[in-house]
């Protein structure tokens, strides 16, 4: 297939909507068999990257599967990504996006930032359509205050 | 039957070491006195020694006792640590968390000092102190520091305070074979500040009648009959640290772990050891990790807490990426128990915030000191009573007592 920008960009974005809405099958739906989720943040304090989820399509699946069985946070969360930078080359786009999470309570409504930070996304360009091949959440924000079982 | 306003605040029928009244958790002028009598008073572990290991390196700690300090590495290798001000003006020393130096350099009117604490340099000192002030009347304020129980670096505000051997007492010994086989590694540090009070969250800790709270516990321990989980025991210390019996988990038991099949010198294979220590710490070994939870209480219903991770120093980059694996499925802020853990000690912080009706504070169960009982609390409050000179189930008795006296 020959890709252009704009598909690309609306894959990241159509991840998004999928991820806000919690609907798992559809964001999983954008990934290739290969999907490779993963966040890190780097400690200023310890001067070291810290890996926090670090998972293949399979734990992905049984990650999200495990969910209903949890206590969580049901408050929603709404990803503000920006695409900044297309890189495509043969089969493969590399593409950098900033993010921003917001969490809006259940409870009165209010928003509040919970994260910053960029989506590193790798996209197969191979097949029908472009598909989400790798995503690496690479996060600013490293108070997530009680934290998130959900994928941002 | 639900109860009416008498009913609910009325005590419980049971021994006062059995509850404790709601205040202890939210009265501001609790809370000072606890600055006091306690954070200014124990050890606080502040880092480990692997956050920095070369000559200069150093790291921030903000003390609970209202103190910013700074432990650095001297040239002879010793870690010390000093007040994060400089005597001069009173500015920061070092805004940064970590770093490496040679003095450091208050940006304000650039005094130095070495990381022997030394003052090495007053720009045009003469011209302005004359004979007046000199350099060696201007050295850093020093704090008691020790490393130790696996390379840990505990602090201490108080000049007098017993050592920190004799703090933590025989609490350790229990984990001291795991904690000192070989050299550790930091390889997570981040925080958590949650609206909470530091004592419920310690809570999470000090009993496991809360793996209700966790699906991961019940399917990895609790429904397994040959975990050893029901066996589990308190063994309670003097200063009221407490330490939680092995048992084996059954990783596999819950999809989506990941789970590897790495453990850790001299622990039985998938075992799990926990300690305690009075007033907020807690070192937990599960199998491949080590997890230290240090808090920093900012307010009764304010806390900043602290997560570790640690593996060991000898780590290849291949076991490294397993054990932060193996951490991430419950540890993370994206995992499975910490989120629940901080969800439940949020919770629990904004239903008793000061101004509510809350009711007494259960910590009954007895079950011979075994997992789901909750004598590791009873244990706990029990050494905040003394400290304090207050019952925490009924921390104003005393001075019920004075006024009717007056």
């Amino acid at each position: 297939m020959t890709a252009n920008r704009t598909e690309v960009e609306e894959l990241v974005y159509e991840t998004c909507l999928r991820l806000d809405e919690k609907d798992w099958p559809g964001f999983l739906a954008l990934c290739d068999e290969r999907f490779n989720y993963r966040v890190t943040a780097y400690s200023p304090e310890i001067r070291n990257d810290m890996t926090w989820l670090d998972r293949d399509r399979a734990e992905i699946e049984e990650f999200i599967g495990m969910l209903p069985k949890h206590n969580t946070d049901p408050s929603p969360l709404t990803r503000h990504a920006q695409v900044w930078k297309v890189k495509m080359a043969g089969d493969r786009a590399d593409v950098v996006s900033s993010l921003q999470v917001f969490r809006t309570a259940l409870n009165g409504g209010a928003t509040e930032l919970l994260a910053v930070g960029k989506y590193y996304d790798t996209v197969a360009l191979d097949g029908g359509r472009p598909r989400l091949l790798a995503r690496h959440v690479k996060l600013d924000t490293r108070d997530l205050g009680w934290g998130t079982h959900l994928p941002l | 039957m639900s109860r009416n306003t008498a009913q609910w605040l009325a005590k419980p029928k049971l021994p006062p070491t059995h509850y404790a009244d709601p205040a202890i958790y939210s009265d501001p002028r609790l809370f000072d006195e606890e600055k006091a009598k306690i954070f200014k008073k124990v050890w606080w572990l502040a880092c480990h020694e692997s956050e920095l290991p070369n000559p200069g390196d150093f790291r921030t700690y903000r003390h609970p006792g209202d103190a910013e300090l700074v432990i650095v590495r001297g040239d002879d290798m010793k870690l010390r640590t000093f007040f994060n001000i400089c005597p001069h003006r009173g500015n920061l020393l070092v805004y940064t968390p970590s770093g490496s130096v040679r003095n450091f350099v208050c940006i304000f009117h650039q005094w130095a000092f070495n990381v022997r604490g030394d003052c090495v340099d007053i720009p045009r000192e003469k011209p302005g102190y004359q004979d007046r002030l000199c350099k060696d009347d201007v050295a850093l304020k020093e704090v008691r520091t020790e490393v130790g129980f696996g390379g840990f670096v505990w602090v201490n505000l108080d000049d007098n305070a017993p050592s920190l051997r004799s703090e933590i007492g025989a609490a350790l010994d229990y984990m001291l074979p795991e904690l000192e086989a070989e050299p550790l590694q930091t390889f997570w540090y981040y925080q958590a500040r949650l609206k909470t009070n530091f004592k419920l969250i310690h809570d999470t800790n000090s009993e496991f009648y809360h793996d209700y709270l966790h699906v991961y516990n019940r399917i990895t321990g609790m429904l397994k009959p040959d975990s050893g989980y029901f066996q589990r025991k308190y063994t309670a210390f003097p200063g009221g640290h407490a330490s939680v019996g092995s048992m084996v988990v059954s990783y596999d038991s819950y999809k989506s772990t990941g789970r590897s099949v790495l453990g850790w010198p001299h622990l039985p294979p998938q075992g799990w050891k926990l300690v305690d220590l009075f007033p907020c710490i807690t070192i937990n070994l599960r199998t491949s990790v080590l997890r230290v939870d240090t808090y920093i209480p900012l307010g009764p219903s304010d806390v900043i807490l602290e997560f570790r991770a640690l593996g060991l120093k000898s780590d290849t980059p291949e076991i490294r990426r397993q054990r932060e694996k193996d951490a991430a499925v419950i540890w993370s802020p994206f995992g499975r128990n910490l989120h629940e853990d901080l969800l439940a000690s949020s919770g629990q912080g904004i239903a008793m915030a000061k101004g509510s009706q809350p009711m007494y504070v259960l910590q009954a169960r007895e079950e011979d000191a075994t997992i789901h009982d909750e004598v590791g609390m009873r244990h706990y409050l029990a050494e905040w009573s003394r400290r304090m000179g207050r019952s925490s189930a009924d921390p104003y008795a005393t001075e019920r007592v004075g006024a009717r006296a007056a």
